[in-house]
């Protein structure tokens, strides 16, 4: 270490007080970010995946043939032939009950339509963008909102583990400032990442599509739909990483706070649901499939059995609107808490 | 205008199902800008509560107290002054994945510090070859040495330094201890050294504070801090020191033996010493007070007994 000995020391006499600006304090963590090892490992895992998937759907599905076709045909004429001959078996058994109908005791005829038609029958059916596309994105809101809930804990878990959150204080002692810095830098990158994972869908549909896609037309407002979905997906991404963000900052250990997110998500949510039924609107899973889910999230209480003159058990609907407030009400209050708590007390 | 002042501060840990503990009692300290500053207390005693309390991290008891950094009341006025303090509490904090580098760039570019700055930085503590390997590589003196560069980035008014020396080899501690003083003499910083090296303390610093219990129990300048422990003992090199110890203890003296030599104790003019034995046709070989070494007085002021005797370190006479 001799050059301790021999650097001069003219030029710390002459530097003027630093300040920390918020932006500049933002500059710093973003750049923090994007030279997190995981955060990398997690965007070459998610290209790679991407790839993948996107080669895995290129092989299942195929545009048939006349060939094709006939062979489906042929398999679903077979299918409600045999249909068809046990029905006529079951109309000539003579143990139905009195009082019953052959036809009430063995149904309707089957038709072709009851099998899904020559197209279940494909070896490889085409992709079918209209019907596909707004589940798509539900799917990928789903897999990027997990992948958030690590992001979010490990941003400012790492920070816990070593402790480096002590250190940023000797230079930024707002400390609201510096959470609000953090928080703000999750916030921005956790909607690049819904944004760029939903990008990555439409680009994965358009392929498909283009190369092994069906016939039919898009429906009508399909897109306006699936833009709609894809939105609130990337709002859940948001919330998801907001949420383990403020848990891990109050629990300050990450291993802890994903410990926590898997037993309320694995045990308590499925306890919750077999046990106490009713309680399932305030579940998180529920409100987040009534956040993202085209037309929302419809609860059905089969535990009460047949109620009222349709002889339909009761239902609870989670829309959008609702279930996005409550889980924005969740992420605003843990995030709050956290931030107070470090805000307050004392750090040794 | 002081670097430091703390006046009146107390400060109590709340402890679940027990009564708070008290880690900080009225505590007064003034530092005063300019040199390096020792900071001493036995574990326990509050140095790193202290600096915590300085540095914002941890809230002082309400009511009564001032705390003032760089002119500046604490916690109020800490985003004003803080760019002008360099602080490296206990073990350095980094992310142990990235380079030393970027740990000292993330820190940097938050402050508005320029890049050249860390290379400087990094130049000034001889980190450059190593400078990006990650930090959870490093030993544990390279580790060291990147907390000091940290707390030097923002070329500090005010540089605390909490035990700087730990994990550090012998020439490490050489340097950091040459960059200390040089740092004490540039004009421009004070620093404010904690650590547990007493020799390293009394070598380095211009003035001290003794902590104990939360209080501080002695503070000034190193060598008026040892004067005031001073035990007026005497050490008398003499060809015949059984002849001149019956001569002094004939004149009034407490004397005793010491190595071959004589201790003669509580003497108020050690000058006397030399009139009684040359009245008695002897004569002195060697004359020098006894003042304590910092460790002796650190442990006499602090309520611990010295495990060895003081040392005979004194000027001659």
């Amino acid at each position: 270490m001799s050059a301790v000995v021999e650097a001069p020391g003219a030029r710390v006499a002459e530097s003027p007080a630093h300040r920390a600006s918020f932006g500049s304090l933002l500059r710093s963590e973003a750049h923090r970010f994007r030279s997190r090892r995981f955060i990398q490992v997690l965007l070459i895992l998610a290209v790679v995946g991407w790839v993948v998937a996107t080669v895995i759907g290129l092989l299942n599905y195929g545009t048939p043939d006349d060939g094709d076709l006939a062979d489906a045909q042929a398999r679903l004429d077979q299918i409600v032939a045999e249909q068809l001959m046990y029905r006529d078996q079951c109309l000539e058994d003579a143990s139905i009950p009195d009082g019953t109908s052959p036809e009430e005791w063995c149904g309707p005829a089957p038709t072709a339509d009851d099998f899904g038609g020559p197209e279940a029958f494909l070896d490889k059916a085409p992709f079918d963008f209209g019907e596909a596309g707004k589940d798509g994105a539900l799917g990928v809101a789903a897999l990027t909102a997990a992948l958030a809930v690590a992001m979010g804990a490990t941003w400012i878990g790492a920070e816990w583990s070593s402790r480096t959150i002590v250190a940023l204080l000797f230079w930024v002692p707002r400390r609201l400032q510096v959470m609000g810095a953090k928080l703000a830098v999750l916030i921005g990158a956790a909607a690049l990442f819904g944004v760029l994972a939903q990008a990555a869908w439409l680009a994965t549909a358009g392929v498909w599509e283009a190369a092994v896609g069906g016939p039919d037309p898009l429906p009508e407002d399909f897109w306006s739909e699936l833009l709609q979905t894809q939105g609130r997906g990337v709002l859940l991404v948001v919330l998801a990483a907001v949420l383990a963000f403020g848990l891990t900052n109050v629990v300050r250990n990450t291993g802890a706070a994903l410990g926590i997110a898997f037993v309320y998500t694995a045990i308590v949510e499925n306890i919750v649901r077999a046990l106490r039924p009713h309680w399932e609107p305030w579940l998180l899973t529920s409100n987040a499939l009534g956040l993202v889910q085209h037309g929302g999230y419809t609860i059905t209480y089969w535990a009460d059995g047949p109620i009222g003159p349709d002889g339909q058990p009761p239902e609870y609907y989670l829309g959008p609107l609702q279930s996005g407030v409550y889980l924005g009400a969740v992420a605003v209050v843990l995030a709050s808490v956290g931030a107070v708590l470090f805000a307050k007390r004392d750090i040794h | 205008m002081p670097a430091v002042q703390l006046t009146a501060v107390s400060k109590s840990y709340r402890r679940r199902g027990r009564p708070p503990q008290k880690a900080l009692d009225d505590l007064d300290l003034l530092v005063e800008s300019g040199g390096v500053h020792g900071f001493l207390g036995p574990n326990g005693s509050g140095k790193t509560t202290t600096i915590r309390v300085l540095l914002g991290l941890v809230s002082a008891d309400a009511g009564g107290g001032e705390i003032r950094l760089l002119d500046q009341p604490v916690p109020s006025g800490l985003p004003d002054v803080i760019g002008s303090v360099g602080a490296l509490v206990e073990t350095p904090l980094f992310f142990p994945g990235f380079s030393g580098r970027l740990n000292l760039q993330l820190l940097a570019e938050a402050a508005g510090v320029s890049k050249a700055r860390v290379e400087e930085c990094l130049e000034l503590v001889d980190l450059t070859s190593r400078a990006d390997d990650r930090f959870k590589g490093y030993s544990l003196g390279m580790k060291q040495r990147l907390g000091i560069a940290a707390a030097l980035l923002k070329a500090p008014r005010l540089l605390i330094l909490d035990e700087p020396s730990n994990g550090l080899d012998p020439a490490g501690i050489r340097d950091v201890r040459e960059l200390i003083r040089r740092l004490g003499r540039d004009g421009h910083t004070t620093v404010l050294l904690s650590s547990h090296l007493l020799a390293e303390i009394q070598q380095v610093c211009d003035s001290v504070s003794i902590l104990a219990r939360g209080r501080c129990v002695a503070s000034g300048p190193v060598d008026e801090v040892l004067a005031s422990r001073g035990s007026g003992d005497v050490l008398v090199q003499i060809a015949d020191p059984a002849t001149a110890a019956g001569v002094l203890q004939g004149a009034g003296f407490s004397v005793s033996p010491a190595d071959g030599a004589l201790m003669v104790h509580s003497v108020a003019t050690p000058s006397d010493i030399t009139r009684v034995l040359a009245g008695s046709g002897l004569y002195l070989e060697e004359l020098r007070r006894v003042t304590p070494d910092l460790e002796s007085a650190f442990l006499a002021i602090t309520g611990d007994q010295p495990h060895d005797g003081p040392t005979a370190a004194g000027t001659p006479a």
